[in-house]
């Protein structure tokens, strides 16, 4: 239950198991996910560890999967959601499996290489089928009438001037080479044809209107067809070779129309029965691939499985007989994990035993806090700080709620409020469906795992609108404004530019302008008609920044308070914790305390006590550290009193002890623990050197009770002994030997400077409240006025026309600007306060975070890597 | 100087990439761990978990050593051309001049092949894919230098080298190697009047690089041709002239005759006399070539140390190469269980 507030308690544990049992009960740990093994082998090579033979059959085996998971995409067959449930598979159940996918992939290859074949003959037949019809075409292009006759004539009546060598040797004829080749590198074959034959051969090319599969990389691509004349062998091999560099395929192509036809004839009666053989193939694939489509995904996750597994048995030390690992666990489940080990251990031999054995170790254990889907945001928050300590007070819980109401605080608008939160709710809502939508999608995920934040956000952004009375920047006026104006008709508006309203709840008929009972819920909306709105609003926010802050650090206080006594730290609580309070007591808590002294006293029903000579809180402040009188003021060397800016009788008496105190408190902190801590080990090494001078049990019995003070501390912490945890105040127990006082000293001293400089900063910090709010009301309020007023103010018919493009830019730059822009500004800002100004103090964040050997965690993130 | 901060506007991002890219260069621990390795499926699994990741993890076994090459070829010629594509000028064309090398090779590689009666189609795997020019599959049909300029080469990049060896000799091993050294001296003579044009860090860096190798393939070409029947004054024309030996070096180099004269002439170079001590070709002992590439690892992990130049895009590449070899010369032993010269490999962190 209290694991969210403070880290669980883990126990290092070390557990024998019989060689034979190992797998099964790291199976179904796995499945539990609570424990984190420690590599014992750390020095050992990947490869030289124990089941790296089996690993690499895992390996193999995801190899063979994948090939099979390809050819099943490419054949576009539904895959199967994987069984999460499946357990991983036994050593043995291991080479049937292995055996069944091995078959698998041997007759998908089969299949492929035959179907390739297939294919190969195909897509041959189906470019020669193209030379031909292009050849023919060609060819009748240029010779209608002489069928028959010999190419040489037809081709000189055409192309003269190329083929002049023919005319001198008519009897010679001419050869040509048809061949097909990607349409992209024509042009540099012509030029290299050209250059090689000098221009002896003549060249025809025409394209192929559609894209043809190209035999070797199974993609389609414009193709060229071509034919080749040419004159002589010695060119004829010239251009096949050119042909080769340049990856052309050359078909043999009869000469004559006759033939030509028939070979055309021939070659479309194969490819129809090519095709019919084909599809057969194709099916037979197809069924092959169907079959295991249904259940790839679920291998996928048992060899996952079984690769951890002997990943996590590679981290173990081997005996000859028993293997031994090391683990953390948290100290509530290991009664559950003994259980579950028994139980697997019992399944394979009943003589068999697997012993849980608890050690003790230096090292600090990792930090184990369970969260849900609604706090593991807000863990993530903190954790990005620093994952907490071992055992110290973890501060999610209260992030929970002080995170979201400080982002309202600044991003308080009602109507941007509902907008975050319909966002919000759609994540939840749609959250299951999402999870899986948007993997790898990285901005997005970062939405989506922080939406229960934006829905407190929201909410509270909504709350805190109403309560500044903002919606859109516009006031509601829900409950009835308590103020009006009750001056009549003839009183003379149009002289006066202003005219303050008379907050007298007790005045005469006349000037009762305000009703005695204040708005219930916020600020009233007449206020969004006085001139002084901003002035008026920025006091008020600026007042409830302070207090806030304040609240929030002496907060943080009294959490490192809880955390003091945990970990029995009485001299940080003497010198650290009771300095540190009163110091931010009698100076800052006390500051507030006069923000509600002046709230109440000038209220504005006493008519010497105005606003007008309230004193400024500020300058009081600065007042009080000077030890000054406020209220006096040296005229002339006469001092003058102003009663009207005494908030209490004695005030100044008051304040000069609180400052006092509060200065003195300085020193206290700054020097006492680094001196009780010198003495102490003084006093130490004086034990330790007697006790090292005489060998006397006796002596022994000295050191003992010092012991039993140290195993009762050490208990405390979740350890058994004498173990020790690296915390700072215990730091002495471990490293005796290694107290150096300056370093202590200086420590403390930085220690002390941040506190009580960081006391003042980070009061003014939280003034960052007061300034992002009032930005957001600001730069909402001119949206309004300079856009949405423009288009209202415009006459109709064309002011419909211009509102609607007017409405649309509005929405635009509300919801960019306003909500995305200033949302995540002010949630940067709500994180600075947390990190800086409320957890320095009371958090170390210096532990580490525990990461069990877990099953679902494995699968997720191999399904991510995909 | 101050303008170099400009540099980052086109080159920053690539730069970047590029020392991200060096970072996942092995470590010596890393090689420490490979050496141990019993067999090719123990290197993949330790290559696994550097930054090589799962290269190999789609290959069935066994595994070859030609495969590793592969792999480890097609990783960094990949990250090569992701850079060449991202470059503007004059990155791109200081990249477009790297390649050049590798078009050379390639083209030696093609009519070596050709004269020993290999298909084109076998060979074109072969070749360097950093190499690859369009017309390379018609070298083939050129049987003398001339053909081999006029029809294919005019066309590109390495034209202008060509002009010194075009002749109508057929082409034979000696004057295909004759052509190789050609074309390279002339290739680095003008790299190097290119980096020195662009100035800066580039142009020390780069200058220094060029030098180096101008002057090793000067040594390398006298130590080779000591025995072979090679005219002197072609042995001196072989010699590229943009590194420290030109001119007194080059000059004397062209006279050697034996070993012992090449080391002499070494010795008065601060740079090269100590590559030349300790060397010897018994097991153990570290060979001529061993000591220049140790030198140039050194350099090129020198070129890390300076920003805002280009050097570091040639330096990657060059580790890169190394590691490779590295990598290769491990396998090799590993799969040949040849184990006792397997530490003769050149660590480069």
């Amino acid at each position: 239950m209290s694991s969210l507030f403070r880290g669980e308690e883990m126990q290092l544990c070390q557990i024998y198991f019989k060689s034979e049992v190992a797998y099964s009960c790291v199976s179904q740990l796995g499945e539990m996910g609570i424990v984190q093994f420690k590599d014992l082998n750390e020095n050992v090579n990947a490869f030289q560890r124990k089941f790296v033979n089996e690993v690499r059959r895992c390996e193999e085996i995801e190899r063979k999967l994948r090939y099979i998971e390809k050819e099943a995409v490419k054949e576009e067959v539904e895959l199967d959601e994987a069984d999460q449930t499946c357990d991983a598979p036994k050593p043995k159940d291991m080479i049937t499996l292995e055996a069944k996918i091995d078959q698998l992939e041997h007759d998908l290859v089969e299949v492929n290489t035959n179907k390739d074949a297939l294919r190969k003959n195909y897509l041959e037949l189906i470019e020669l089928k193209h030379i031909l019809v292009k050849a023919t075409q060609f060819f009748e292009e240029h010779n209608q009438s002489e069928l028959e006759d010999t190419m040489s004539k037809t081709v000189m009546s055409m192309e003269g001037p190329l083929v002049i060598d023919s005319i001198v040797a008519p009897s010679m004829r001419l050869g040509f080479l048809a061949g097909i080749m990607n349409r992209d590198k024509v042009s540099s074959f012509e030029l290299m044809l050209w250059r090689f034959c000098r221009g002896n051969v003549f060249l025809k090319t025409a394209d192929l209107t559609e894209l043809v599969e190209d035999v070797t990389t199974n993609t389609l691509q414009a193709k060229t067809v071509f034919i080749i004349f040419f004159q002589g062998e010695q060119l004829k091999n010239k251009c096949k070779k050119i042909c080769d560099g340049f990856k052309a395929t050359i078909y043999p192509c009869p000469e004559t129309l006759k033939e030509r036809r028939e070979m055309l004839n021939g070659v479309s009666m194969r490819l129809d029965e090519l095709k019919t053989v084909l599809d057969q193939s194709l099916n037979l694939r197809r069924s092959i691939l169907v079959n295991a489509a249904q259940s790839i995904k679920t291998w996928f996750a048992q060899v996952h499985k079984m690769k951890a597994i002997y990943h996590t048995l590679n981290m173990f030390s081997h005996d000859q007989k028993s293997i031994i690992a090391e683990c953390w666990a948290p100290k509530s489940e290991i009664n559950r994990i003994r259980e579950i080990l028994d139980l697997e251990t019992k399944k394979i031999d009943m003589n068999f035993q697997t012993i849980v054995h608890f050690i003790t170790s230096k090292e600090a254990p990792p930090t184990f806090n369970r969260v849900d889907k609604f706090t593991s945001g807000f863990q993530n928050i903190v954790n990005a700080y620093g994952v907490p300590s071992y055992r110290e007070i973890n501060p999610t819980p209260f992030y929970a709620i002080t995170f979201p109401f400080l982002f309202g605080v600044m991003f308080g608008d009602a109507g941007h409020g509902l907008l975050m939160l319909l966002a919000a709710g759609y994540l939840i809502k749609k959250e299951n469906y999402l999870k899986k939508a948007i993997k790898g999608n990285e901005i997005f995920e970062l939405f989506f795992g922080g939406r229960y934040i934006m829905f407190l956000m929201a909410v509270f952004s909504i709350y805190a609108g109403f309560l500044y009375n903002d919606f859109f920047s516009k006031s509601t006026n829900i409950f009835g404004s308590k103020w009006k104006v009750t001056l009549g008709k003839d009183f003379p508006f149009e002289d006066i530019q202003q005219f303050t309203l008379n907050p007298d709840p007790y005045a005469n008929e006349t000037y009762k302008m305000y009703s005695g009972t204040p708005y219930p819920f916020g600020i009233d909306p007449v206020w969004q008609l006085a001139t002084n709105k901003i002035t008026f609003t920025n006091g008020l926010k600026m007042k409830f920044s302070v207090i806030i802050g304040i609240m929030q650090m002496v907060f943080g206080l009294v959490i490192g308070l809880k955390n003091h006594l945990f970990f029995r730290r009485k001299i940080s609580i003497l010198f650290e914790f009771i300095p540190q309070i009163i110091f931010i007591s009698l100076i800052f808590v006390y500051l507030c305390l006069m923000i509600f002294i002046k709230w109440i006293k000038y209220a504005g029903t006493d008519d010497k006590l105005t606003g007008a000579c309230a004193p400024n809180i500020l300058l009081e402040l600065i007042n009080m550290f000077f030890l000054k009188d406020g209220t006096v003021t040296v005229v002339d060397g006469e001092k003058k009193y102003d009663e009207c800016k005494r908030l209490y009788p004695g005030q100044h008496h008051i304040q000069m002890v609180f400052v006092i105190v509060a200065v003195l408190c300085v020193p206290v902190m700054l020097f006492t623990k680094p001196l009780l801590k010198l003495r102490e080990h003084n006093k130490r090494t004086k034990y330790g050197s007697r006790f090292r001078g005489h060998v006397n049990p006796l002596s022994v019995n000295g050191h003992s009770s010092d012991e039993d003070d140290k195993h009762d501390k050490a208990e405390r912490m979740g350890h058994t002994s004498n173990s020790v945890i690296n915390l700072e105040d215990d730091a002495e127990l471990e490293n005796e030997e290694h107290f150096e006082f300056g370093e202590v000293f200086v420590e403390q001293t930085i220690h002390t400077i941040e506190y009580f400089l960081g006391c003042v900063s980070h009061t003014a910090s939280y003034l960052r409240l007061w300034a992002l709010s009032l930005a957001h009301a600001e730069l909402s309020e001119v949206l309004w006025t300079m856009l949405f007023k423009m288009g209202l103010n415009m006459a109709p018919p064309v002011g419909a026309f211009v509102m609607f493009f007017i409405f649309s830019a509005w929405g635009v730059i509300t919801i960019g600007i306003l909500c995305v822009m200033e949302g995540l500004s002010a949630f940067l800002h709500a994180l600075r306060l947390h990190w800086v100004e409320f957890q320095s103090k009371f958090y170390k964040g210096e532990g580490y975070e525990f990461m069990p050997f877990s099953f679902e965690k494995i699968l997720n993130e191999a399904e991510l890597a995909e | 100087m101050f303008l170099d901060v400009l540099f980052n506007i086109d080159n920053g991002y690539l730069e970047g990439l590029v020392r991200g890219f060096k970072s996942g260069i092995l470590k010596n621990q890393d090689y420490i761990n490979l050496v141990q390795c019993e067999t090719l499926e123990d290197l993949k699994l330790h290559l696994q978990t550097t930054d090589y990741g799962n290269f190999l993890a789609n290959e069935p076994s066994p595994l070859t050593v030609s495969v590793i090459d592969d792999k480890i070829r097609e990783k960094y010629v990949l990250e090569f051309q992701h850079l060449r594509n991202h470059a503007v000028k004059p990155l791109s064309k200081f990249l477009d001049y790297i390649t050049y090398s590798y078009m050379i090779d390639n083209i030696v590689l093609l009519i070596t092949g050709h004269l020993h009666q290999r298909s084109v189609q076998e060979l074109l795997p072969k070749c360097h894919p950093l190499g690859m020019f369009e017309q390379m599959g018609a070298i083939t049909v050129a049987d003398t230098s001339a053909s081999l300029y006029n029809a294919i080469l005019i066309d590109t990049p390495l034209a202008p080298y060509f002009i010194d060896c075009i002749s109508e000799h057929d082409l034979d091993e000696l004057n295909i190697e004759i052509m190789r050294n050609t074309l390279y001296k002339a290739y680095i003579e003008d790299f190097y009047n290119f980096c020195k044009e662009l100035g800066g860090p580039t142009g020390e860096v780069m200058c220094e690089l060029l030098a180096f190798e101008a002057d090793r393939r000067a040594f390398m070409i006298t130590i080779n041709s000591l025995g072979v029947d090679l005219p002197k004054d072609e042995r001196s024309k072989l010699y590229p002239r943009c590194g420290k030996l030109y001119p007194d070096g080059l000059n004397q180099l062209s006279k050697a005759e034996e070993y012992d004269q090449v080391k002499m002439i070494a010795e008065s170079y601060a740079d090269y006399r100590p590559l030349f001590e300790n060397v010897g070709t018994n097991p153990g002992d570290k060979t001529i070539e061993d000591k220049f590439f140790e030198q140039e690892v050194k350099m090129n992990l020198n070129a890390f140390m300076r920003q805002f130049g280009f050097g570091v895009f040639y330096s990657f590449l060059k580790l890169k190469e190394q590691e490779n070899r590295n990598i290769i010369w491990i396998a090799e032993c590993v799969a040949q269980k040849h184990r006792t010269r397997i530490d003769n490999y050149i660590p480069i962190m």
